[in-house]
């Protein structure tokens, strides 16, 4: 069974400086001889997020389209009043019709054909694809946070207080399912918590062939599943937690959560 | 080992107070109220102590004790008063076996698959389910009452 732990660095919690009484244990030999339990495959996990999202993907569009289809028969028959659709779908012709016009003063861009006329309305519906994919994924991440924080929490005692959880939160879960700690840890005494990564392993391998900006963006979705976790995590230990992940920089990745 | 405690009931109550599992092993069904109505003072006795638990509290013919999990879900544990002493180990044991069972039995990921997108779903309300399913659950906490020495019948109690 691979195990993707790198040997190089010393595990993290074991960062003190060791009062070394032989200079024949070092951290790497003490990580040989005793290695840590571990609870998540990091491979399996790495390839299971990344055909995930695609599968997703293409299944909630199916899934959409099927509703889409519901909803306008209900239209049609008049059970349902076409207001609130018919008034969106007005609006976005309206931006689609003025994204046109923009488009064609300044001249074909560099883009690829296919989004050159439809990208008024096929982003705006791009994204509410997008975003019922990070609803789904984020659905199993709670389900399987929940779970591994059970797993975790069998031998532990009692959380003292959120802070307690929070950093049980930072340092546990985040060294089983990602090999390492949080980095940074803030808050703002009032129940909001900022978890800061710099090398978030779910995405630092992202890269697209559109450049940073669309890896960026790409890398949104797959945040998602990681999200979940931890507010699967949260509320097993008891905190209706909402988390907000935000990547300013690949591969850096900050939760806030309240 | 020889069973020196007798098992009379055990019960699970979640961290939002709702009871996942009431069992008993009396074999008489009017015994049911009684526990669900021990299972209830005990959380009263949960909400005063909050550090040490074990024995909560002695009635006439039984000693209830209880256990909170590192997530809050409460166990309670009804043994028939005699006359032997019952140690704290013992007990502590039988605790420890509860919690296990509770716990193989929510590491079921195919517990709840219609879990509504949005919502986060109380988990041990996935334990609640209707007695004709998730029978797992109750399997195991009977092999622990039957590891306790308690004569449990091969499936044919209903709680």
């Amino acid at each position: 069974m691979a195990s993707r732990a790198s040997f190089q660095s010393p595990a993290p919690f074991s960062a003190q400086p060791m009062a070394s009484t032989s200079s024949l244990v070092t951290p790497t030999l003490a990580l040989l001889a005793d290695p840590p339990v571990r609870q998540v495959d990091a491979a399996a996990m790495d390839y299971l997020l990344i055909e995930m999202v695609q599968t997703l993907r293409e299944s909630e569009a199916v899934s959409s389209e099927r509703l889409k289809k519901a909803e306008d028969e209900m239209i049609q028959a008049g059970f349902m009043p076409p207001t609130v659709a018919a008034r969106e779908k007005q609006r976005k012709e309206k931006e689609k019709r003025e994204k046109e016009k923009l488009r064609e003063s300044t001249g074909s861009g560099a883009g690829s054909p296919a989004p050159g006329g439809g990208a008024g309305k096929g982003s705006v519906e791009e994204d509410a694809a997008e975003e019922g994919l990070r609803t789904r994924l984020e659905a199993i991440g709670v389900h399987v946070g929940g779970n591994i924080a059970e797993r975790l929490c069998r031998e532990r005692p009692r959380f003292t207080d959120t802070l307690d959880a929070v950093k049980f939160v930072c340092k546990d879960i985040w060294s089983i399912c990602w090999d390492k700690q949080v980095d940074n840890l803030r808050t703002n005494h009032r129940g909001v918590y900022v978890l800061q990564d710099n090398q978030f392993k779910p995405i630092c391998r992202i890269s697209s062939y559109e450049g940073q900006q669309d890896a960026q963006r790409r890398a949104r979705t797959y945040v998602a599943l990681p999200a979940g976790i931890i507010k699967g995590a949260f509320a097993r230990l008891g905190f209706d937690a909402s988390i907000t992940p935000e990547i300013p920089h690949l591969p850096q990745c900050k939760c806030q959560t309240y | 080992m020889a069973p020196s405690l007798q098992v009379l009931g055990v019960g699970y109550i979640s961290p939002q107070n709702q009871p996942i599992l009431i069992r008993y092993f009396s074999g008489k069904k009017k015994d049911g109220l009684k526990f669900h109505y021990i299972a209830h003072t005990s959380l009263d006795v949960f909400e005063e102590r909050k550090c040490y638990l074990g024995l909560l509290y002695a009635m006439d013919d039984f000693a209830v004790y209880g256990y909170i999990t590192p997530l809050r879900v409460k166990i309670v544990l009804t043994i028939a008063l005699t006359d032997n002493l019952v140690r704290d180990a013992d007990v502590t044991m039988i605790f420890r076996a509860l919690h296990m069972a509770y716990y193989h039995a929510l590491a079921n990921p195919f517990l709840r698959l219609d879990a509504p997108y949005d919502a986060v779903v109380d988990h041990t309300a996935l334990l609640v389910q209707s007695k004709t399913q998730w029978k797992g659950f109750r399997r195991r906490v009977d092999e622990v009452a039957r590891a306790c020495g308690v004569n449990v019948p091969p499936d044919g109690e209903e709680t």
